[in-house]
């Protein structure tokens, strides 16, 4: 097998090509390649078959558990009450409102638009959609990527969020309410794509993670209360909501109520 | 936020990766109790400077900081063996001519095909770091190479002639065990 005269650099674009990452021009030209010359087609078979064997083959190693057990005691050692330095894009004075939002309560405003209400129950997979939602709504502030299209013009956002995910989200501005309208960005919710529509109260951000729920059927708004941060999920005509703030409960189901209404 | 509110959150975000921690430190150490060092200073380390976090892929984030601890902790035990090159070969400028023009001994042979997992991390185990960390990350974690090259700290160029290095130096440690 003679090299192909003209292949002098393609062990990086062989490379590139069983990577995954070349353009479609690129990708294309080297196909056609690999077409008319054998010795480029065998070792890109060869690059193939390699990158095979690693992945199925090379053995992971795990952490062991008592790994995660000496880490969670270094992290409590490690934890004494140290001044955290601000961010700018972080609402100020976490530790101040915690007390509001555990002291919060009351399902009125919810209660008055016939819903009903779960308290830190629920099944297992609510829990992880929980976690997953705390998650986003933690990144998106401790980040600089709050959303994708910063505007309080729903009819910016709105189009925006419809063209990327297979849900058209509610979005409205809620600002004459004490909720106005942040922008929109996309996300990902257990294991799949959904909006956020961001809004403010104050200063704190609300997420709204709206996503495309065919099977999911229709279920009430169900607060649960995780780490000072109140997260409320419901389903609705094929499609899932799910609101996460640390404004006080009672504020954030004023927030879900005026969403319901809204439709 | 209490500094509890602050380690539930570290971790919630991070503590997810653990498994990846170890393994990259595993495979960069080449122990299971020097990798568990580096992924516990590593751990320390992203909770101090968790506010330098700015969103984005945690796992990056974390790789990299494990990565960085494995080359202090080398550096600490003079394991010039185990060190990064400070100016590994750059493929582009090799002088040595590209490897994966040496024939296969029998042209029905797939490369590697037939090892086993034991023989193949032997094989990889005997790569220098630089590369050897560029085919776990691309391989075993699945990273793009901006991923890649955000936790290595190298231009993306950098990964993609590493990798193509890496492959080819991995092909030849194959075809020498196969002579012998
Ligand atoms: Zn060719």
């Amino acid at each position: 097998m003679t090299p192909h005269p003209a292949c002098a650099r393609s062990d990086l674009e062989l490379g590139r090509l069983a990577d995954g990452e070349v353009g479609v021009v690129r990708r294309f030209l080297l196909s056609r390649h690999l077409r008319h010359c054998a010795a480029c087609a065998a070792r890109y078979e060869e690059i193939l078959t390699m990158r095979r064997t690693l992945r199925e083959r090379l053995p992971a190693h795990r952490a062991p558990p008592a790994l995660a057990a000496r880490i969670g005691a270094a992290l409590a050692a490690e934890n004494r009450p140290a001044p955290v330095p601000s961010h700018p894009r972080r609402p100020a004075a976490f530790g101040a409102r915690l007390g509001g939002v555990l002291a919060g309560g009351g399902v009125g405003v919810l209660a008055g638009i016939g819903l009903t209400l779960l308290v830190m129950g629920g099944s297992a997979r609510g829990d992880r959609l929980t976690e997953d939602v705390l998650a986003s709504h933690l990144r998106s502030m401790m980040g600089d990527h709050l959303t994708d299209v910063p505007t309080s013009d729903r009819h910016t956002v709105k189009p925006w969020l419809s063209a990327r995910l297979d849900v058209s989200p509610p979005v409205h501005d809620f600002a004459a309410e004490g909720f106005p309208l942040v922008g929109g960005r996309l996300d990902y919710l257990d294991g799949h794509p959904a909006a956020a529509v961001v809004y403010r109260s104050d200063r704190h951000v609300i997420n709204l993670f709206v996503w495309h729920d065919p099977q999911g059927g229709e279920a009430p708004p169900a607060v649960r209360l995780r780490q000072g941060f109140t997260v409320i999920c419901w389903r609705k005509a094929g499609m899932g909501a799910c609101a996460v703030s640390d404004v006080e409960r009672a504020t954030l189901e004023r927030f879900v109520s005026l969403v319901a209404a809204a439709g | 936020m209490t500094a509890t509110d602050r380690q539930r959150r570290f971790e919630l975000l991070v503590l997810p990766h653990l498994d990846a921690a170890y393994n990259l430190a595993r495979w960069l150490a080449g122990n299971p109790a020097d990798a568990e060092d580096v992924v516990q200073t590593a751990y320390l380390r992203a909770f101090r400077y968790f506010e330098t976090w700015r969103g984005g892929d945690v796992r990056v984030w974390l790789l990299a900081i494990v990565r960085n601890s494995f080359t202090d902790w080398a550096r600490e035990n003079r394991s010039a063996r185990l060190v990064f090159r400070a100016e590994p070969i750059d493929a582009d400028h090799d002088p040595t001519p590209p490897l994966w023009t040496e024939p296969t001994r029998d042209p029905e042979a797939q490369v590697l095909g037939e090892l086993d997992g034991q023989s193949l991390a032997t094989l990889v185990q005997g790569l220098a770091p630089e590369y050897r960390e560029v085919l776990i990350l691309r391989e075993m974690e699945d990273m793009s190479y901006k991923q890649i090259a955000a936790v290595v700290g190298v231009p993306i160029g950098t990964v993609m002639s590493r990798l193509a290095r890496a492959r080819a130096l991995l092909r030849r440690a194959w075809l020498a065990m196969e002579v012998a």
